[in-house]
């Protein structure tokens, strides 16, 4: 057994975080990130860690409605902040989950839950978004399995459905 | 069943029609789960009391150690094992491959590449609290000399780079393969040239980092795997610690965050588990292993190294003869050669290849998506610049020279008619369908004569070669129906990396058994005891696709010769048949509804003939009637059909060469425009064209395309591994610096899937998910030059090989 073992340990701070509606008290030692407390401490694991460095998106969550990387910012820094991860988005049944069932905007999934957050953040605040700009809002999750050209069609078709009208691509599935 | 493993023929009981198989909009089952953020991947997993494990990595190319110091390590506050070493539990060699076993140690004292993992393994009740004690740790590193350059590696005066693994060459194998004589080959040309390539090292960049979680509950081991070949995985397992039996190790397989064959290859993949295993042992408490993301860098795919080729050929493009010389930086499986494509399929009479495969202090170089990548880029190079010597279109090159083994296409024709195919030129169906899609014809001019009025370079590039889904292979499933409701269960434990075959074996299974597709489930994740053919090798639709199929005819012949037999002998009576006075033959089943096929008006739905459970067990019930026991005479409405259960399997023998021709192709058109002045390529449009034989599923074979090709364009012109030439350090090992292709690097993508049914996999269908990844990169190369007028000689294509071929750096 190992002696003289040290006794220091970290200091936590209690944050309010309301993630998906639900409002928690969190002890957080000040080095955690957002990420970190998600995934770890409150079992939302579908906010993934791909880079741990802000390069990929994977772990992006909307904060008081943006687009965030989560591995990025400090739990610590996030009292009294509200925070939308994938999971409440889906428990919403926003049609852009459906929609990307619907064309296989998934392969391994690893990256699916950050581009499903960046792509609803992107029709909160423009419901009619054209492809480039689809891709300039897009461009900040990595997909390594390469299903970009598929979110497209999914997140044209989930703001159509968010805008009312009918389906983008004019019937109700697609026929060979 | 046994002659349905006679795969060296057309599928001679393909069904007669088909309900889902090839239809579009079946939805994948797994995406609910990946789009909601509820799939979960092993290294989601967190189990109550749970540790977490992390290697220590050598800072230097290659070194051993000489002493370490691990005290003040082991006193951090968290840390509750530090394994070393120099454990006498960890002297030996043990089984850590995720392919074959082997028996290498799993904590090493030497380093070969900077960054290996070595040395010591701490556990902790964090991933922080580990890395923060790994800091502690003080080594007494003895350096040796180190190359990183595998020309460098095989001077004779060279240092040796792992003297524990190749005491005698950094040189540790030479591959030779061939057919003909290549010497009468380039008598008999009109012109030779000569020519070279070297690709940098490039490397999966799976986004799940390699982990691992282990538990003992008591003295069952309780193993959660991100590997491919999760039976290996097992097998390994039950060598350890003095054997334990494969009954007592319950392995889960979740969901995997991809390594596309890369990690999953390596001979020491499994040393995490083992030593997680070990320090589960001793802390009483389930360990959890992982990789940092830099750590996923270092190892690579396995087409970099330097390349020379000699080409003999007439003026008409008949080629007579290619010669070539591989050095191939530390491939862990050199056999699979640099020309075994040309020997494939081409006509080309006279072939040689050598591999030299070179050992350098970097890591390890696995197949990745795949291990056919040098052959291909071989066919493209080839063939593009005899072309380009010639003046002639490389489409015409191609098409000139389709073949196999030395034959031309007609005695390829002769060989699909004998062996039951319907006859199909497949590389001209194919560059037919390619080029209206890009507008070859329309577009295609001769290198460098293409400016466009933005001042760019138009470029436009081609390149072809045989579609695979071939190699050696086998898997098992079972499959049953389920109680109450009939919903069908496949039980095969697999490593879901994505490609989402599990969705076309359900498919496979729905029209073999006449059930609607959505009550299928392929049930992959835990180990219920078959396993079936791994994402990788090529191998696994069609192996896989043929085993569900086998299991699913004999459970449906085994449902029908059910309903037409005596019902359930007890101590009371005997119950009569579902369907009296009818054969097995004279039904069939459709959408879940058994069926006498001269009366339909007599069905019964498969549910109904099963029946839920009840009070009286598993396989009886009184579906609403009282219990009445004991009275003779009475008769019960109660049903007891045994369970609807079966299994089916599927061996594989096919190798790369010899063993079965390949009749599929794949085409690929690539447009560029290139920046003189910048070196910046831009791609505008790719169009991929596959030979999938038969279409299972659609949204796996579209998005392996255009996934594939834009895995593609990242290898070819944007992704390589760079180490400083002075310290033997990786610099770029994070996503920053290594950069992967975003959605918008790329312009557009048109997949073309061509059925020619002369694929081996059931209903003529062939592989398609390495394909595309593993051909496009070299793509890049001719498409440029057609640009430029100028060959690019180094790949990936980055600006500043551009501008030095340009002269201009």
């Amino acid at each position: 057994m190992p002696s003289g073992k040290q006794t220091t340990t970290v200091s936590h701070e209690v944050i309010s975080l309301t993630v998906n509606g639900q409002t928690h008290e969190i002890p957080v030692q000040p080095q955690w990130t957002l990420q970190y407390v998600l995934h770890e401490r409150l079992g939302l694991f579908g906010t993934k860690e791909f880079c741990a460095e802000g390069a990929c998106g994977a772990c992006s969550v909307i904060m008081d409605g943006r687009a965030v990387l989560s591995c990025m910012i400090l739990a610590i820094e996030c009292g009294g902040r509200t925070v939308e991860t994938v999971e409440g988005i889906a428990q919403a049944g926003h049609p852009l989950i459906d929609a990307y069932v619907k064309y296989s905007c998934m392969q391994c999934g690893f990256c699916t839950p950050g581009f499903v957050v960046t792509a609803k953040a992107l029709l909160d605040r423009n419901p009619d978004p054209t492809v480039e700009q689809i891709k300039e809002a897009m461009v900040g999750n990595l997909c390594r399995c390469g299903t970009y050209p598929a979110h497209i069609k999914a997140i044209q078709e989930a703001a159509a459905v968010l805008r009312g009208a009918e389906t983008a691509q004019g019937g109700a599935g697609r026929e060979q | 069943m046994l002659d349905a493993f006679d795969n060296k023929v057309a599928d001679p009981y393909p069904l007669e029609e088909y309900k889902v198989i090839g239809r579009r909009g079946v939805r994948r089952n797994d995406g609910v789960e990946k789009a909601s953020g509820s799939a979960r991947y092993t290294l989601d997993v967190q189990l109550p009391g749970m540790l977490h494990g992390r290697f220590l990595t050598s800072p230097h190319p290659h070194a051993e150690i000489v002493a370490m110091d691990t005290l003040a390590a082991e006193s951090m506050p968290g840390v509750r094992c530090v394994l070393r070493y120099d454990d006498p539990d960890l002297a030996e060699g043990v089984a850590v491959s995720g392919h074959e076993l082997n028996a290498v140690l799993a904590l090493p004292g030497v380093a070969h590449f900077q960054g290996e993992e070595c040395g010591a393994f701490v556990v902790a009740d964090s991933e922080e609290m580990a890395e923060n004690a790994l800091k502690k740790i003080k080594v007494d590193w003895k350096q040796r000399p180190f190359v990183l350059d595998i020309e460098k590696a095989i001077e004779p005066d060279a240092p040796l780079t792992n003297p524990e693994e190749f005491p005698d060459s950094n040189l540790w194998m030479v591959h030779n393969e061939g057919i003909g004589d290549v010497g009468k080959g380039f008598a008999e040309a009109d012109r030779t040239i000569d020519f070279k390539w070297t690709f940098g090292l490039n490397t999966w960049v799976g986004p799940e980092r390699p982990c691992g979680v282990w538990r003992w509950n008591g003295d069952f081991a309780e193993v959660w795997v991100k590997q491919q070949r999760p039976h290996i995985a097992k097998r390994a397992i039950s060598t350890w610690f003095g054997g334990i039996p494969m009954s007592k190790i319950d392995l889960h397989c979740p969901y995997q965050g991809a390594s596309f064959g890369g990690w999953s290859q390596m001979a020491w993949n499994l040393a995490g588990t083992y030593l997680a295993a070990l320090a589960s042992r001793r802390t009483g408490r389930p360990v959890k292993w992982a990789f940092n993301r830099r750590e996923d860098f270092y190892g690579g795919n396995m087409d970099a190294g330097v390349f020379y080729v000699k080409v003999g050929f007439k003026l008409d493009g008949t080629i007579t003869a290619v010669s070539m010389r591989a050095v191939t930086l530390n491939q862990d499986m050199p056999t699979f050669g640099v020309v075994a494509h040309l020997i494939e399929n081409t006509k080309i009479p006279h072939v040689q290849g050598r591999t030299e495969a070179a050992w350098v202090n970097k890591g390890h170089t696995v197949p990745t998506r795949c291990e056919m990548n040098i052959n291909t880029y071989t066919v493209n190079l080839v063939c593009n610049r005899v072309a380009d010597e010639l003046g002639m279109d490389p489409v015409e090159v191609a098409l000139i020279n389709d073949g196999a083994e030395g034959h031309d296409i007609e005695w390829l024709n002769q060989r699909k008619a004998e062996q039951g195919f319907e006859v199909r030129d497949s590389l001209h169906e194919c560059v037919v369908r390619g080029k209206t899609a890009i507008g070859w014809d329309e577009k295609w001019h001769a290198p460098g004569a293409g400016r466009l009025p933005n001042g760019r370079m138009h470029g436009l590039g081609f390149t072809w070669t045989h579609e695979w889904d071939d190699s050696a292979g086998s898997g098992e499933v079972a499959i049953m129906f389920e109680r109450n409701d009939a919903s069908v269960t496949i039980f095969g434990c697999r490593a879901d990396v994505g490609v989402n075959a599990e969705t076309a074996y359900c498919q496979i299974a729905a029209d073999e058994l006449g059930v609607p597709v959505e009550t299928v489930r392929f049930k992959h994740q835990d180990d219920a005891g078959f396993y079936t053919m791994t994402p990788d090798t090529s191998t696994n639709l069609s192996v896989n696709g043929w085993a569900v199929r086998n299991a699913a005819r004999i459970l449906k012949q085994k449902l029908l010769e059910t309903a037409v037999a005596p019902r359930a002998k007890t101590q009371l009576t005997c119950f009569p048949p579902a369907f009296p006075d009818l054969e097995a033959q004279d039904l069939d089943v459709e959408d879940g509804v058994i069926f006498e096929k001269a009366n339909h008006k007599n069905q019964m739905s498969i549910a109904d003939f099963i029946g839920p459970s009840g009070a009286m067990g598993p396989i009886t019930s009184t579906v609403g009637e009282p219990l009445l026991v004991g009275k003779e005479g009475i008769s019960y409405p109660y049903r007891g059909t045994p369970p609807m259960f079966d299994h089916g399997w599927q061996i594989q023998r096919g190798t790369y060469l010899g063993v079965r021709l390949r009749f599929c192709r794949q085409a690929y058109f690539m447009e560029v425009e290139v920046d003189t002045e910048t070196g910046q390529v831009e791609i505008v449009k790719v169009v991929t064209v596959n030979d999938v034989g038969k279409v299972i599923n659609w949204d796996g074979c579209e998005g392996q395309a255009y996934g594939g090709a834009i895995m593609g364009i990242g290898r070819g012109m944007m992704e390589e591994v760079v180490y400083d030439e002075r310290t033997g350090i990786m610099l770029n090992g994070n996503l920053l610096n290594y950069k992967i292709p975003t959605m918008m690097d790329y312009g557009d993508i048109e997949t073309i899937m061509v059925e020619t049914a002369m694929g081996y996999g059931p209903y003529g269908s062939v592989g398609i998910g390495e394909d595309v990844a593993t051909v496009l990169p070299a793509l890049l190369g001719p498409a440029v030059q057609n640009a430029l007028g100028v060959w690019v000689e180094g790949f990936p294509i980055t600006p500043d090989r551009v501008l030095k071929a340009l002269g201009k750096a």
